[in-house]
């Protein structure tokens, strides 16, 4: 009697861990995806406002390294060559976000951004992007 | 404590692990291997992550990532669908002079003479094997419905946990997410399936047909190392 009680508790405790470690990954996506959507509404906010060296520190590394290799100068000015050149349109409103792990896509009523979650915070891998049927979206500023 | 005390504490525990070693050894097995595949795991993803510029998984984010799970489960399922096909097959199905099949002329569920069910359960049989009703019936395929059962869930499991680590990829590679109907009829779900499938196939189609000319002397999966090649249903 004593072993078939044990195993009821046994029971409970595991379906009660399992439910509290559901609503842990919900909250935990949750969070991301406000942190995600944030970060982004910031890149845009920077873009409208032509803080250069404020986009360049919210691209991961990779990003701002194809970046500046792409325009052969350094990444305030390559930024600003992309806006001017219409890499990256302006956005306007946040429409959706899609968190998956470390990775999110941010869609904008005028762009989709692309971010990856580094030890600082998200940063944006790709911006300025466009979708394409069945091939990956095409984007204006992306890593190597 | 005396002398004595301890003496009978060592033996019987000596006893406890001689008479469960055949589940005790692959238990451990299993977490010796589920740790390797989790730290190799963890250096082939990390691999990826670095030549893409993205920063590396620490241990325990990958133990608690999709990418983890979903390789775990993909064979979880696999392996308790080979147990439950086996289980419920071997019923029906008879394989001449293999061991692993019940002697010719014998498929089907049996009598319950036979299976010592009903009114033929013995004073030492469990109490469900002579329980009327749906208890009987119940107790009387349990293995297999267990079987059955943890390979459906972790079936489903491997389709969540793929729907994400496959979307966390697909956002790597700047595409957009699929939604888990999308997931389950995508050619990566039913790779990764069926790959495990056939493997599982093929090792108890050649585990029926070579126990049939081979032998492994002292094992119950082997009939007798003397026993004729036409003998079925003998184990050693």
């Amino acid at each position: 009697m004593r072993g078939r009680r044990c195993g009821g508790a046994a029971v409970r405790a595991a379906a009660v861990s399992l439910a509290l470690a559901g609503l842990g990954a919900c909250g935990v996506v949750e969070e991301r995806r406000n942190a995600a959507g944030a970060e982004a509404v910031r890149f845009e906010a920077a873009r409208d406002a032509g803080r250069h060296a404020l986009l360049c520190a919210a691209l991961a590394p990779g990003t701002r390294d194809e970046l500046e290799e792409t325009a052969r100068s350094g990444c305030p000015e390559a930024i600003r060559q992309a806006v001017e050149e219409d890499d990256l349109p302006p956005a306007g409103a946040v429409r959706a976000v899609d968190v998956w792990g470390d990775r999110a896509r941010v869609v904008l009523e005028g762009d989709t951004l692309f971010l990856s979650r580094f030890p600082g915070g998200w940063k944006v891998t790709a911006a300025g992007c466009e979708p394409r049927p069945d091939r990956p979206y095409r984007c204006g500023v992306k890593g190597g | 404590m005396t002398p004595a005390d301890g003496d009978g504490r060592a033996g019987r525990a000596g006893r406890f692990l001689r008479e469960n070693s055949l589940g005790l050894v692959f238990l451990l097995g299993f977490l010796a291997t589920l740790a390797g595949q989790l730290l190799a795991g963890r250096a082939e993803l990390n691999n990826d992550l670095v030549s893409e510029g993205l920063p590396p998984v620490g241990l325990l984010a990958y133990a608690t990532s999709s990418d983890f799970a979903v390789d775990v489960t993909e064979n979880w399922q696999s392996e308790y669908l080979q147990f439950f096909l086996y289980i419920f097959g071997t019923v029906w199905l008879l394989q001449r002079g293999s061991p692993e099949s019940k002697e010719i002329g014998r498929a089907g569920t049996e009598s319950d003479r036979e299976q010592r069910t009903g009114t033929h359960a013995r004073a030492d049989s469990p109490r469900w094997a002579s329980a009327p009703g749906w208890r009987g019936v119940l107790f009387s395929r349990s293995l297999g419905l267990v079987m059955g059962g943890i390979f459906l869930l972790s079936w489903l499991a491997q389709s969540v946990t793929g729907t994400a680590a496959y979307n966390e990829e697909r956002l790597r590679s700047l595409e957009g997410p699929v939604g888990w109907g999308g997931y389950v009829t995508s050619a990566d779900f039913w790779s990764r399936t069926l790959q495990n499938w056939q493997s599982e196939l093929l090792a108890v189609a050649s585990m029926a047909v070579l126990s049939i000319y081979l032998r492994q002397r002292g094992s119950p999966e082997s009939k007798p190392v003397g026993a004729p090649h036409s003998a079925t249903g003998v184990e050693g």
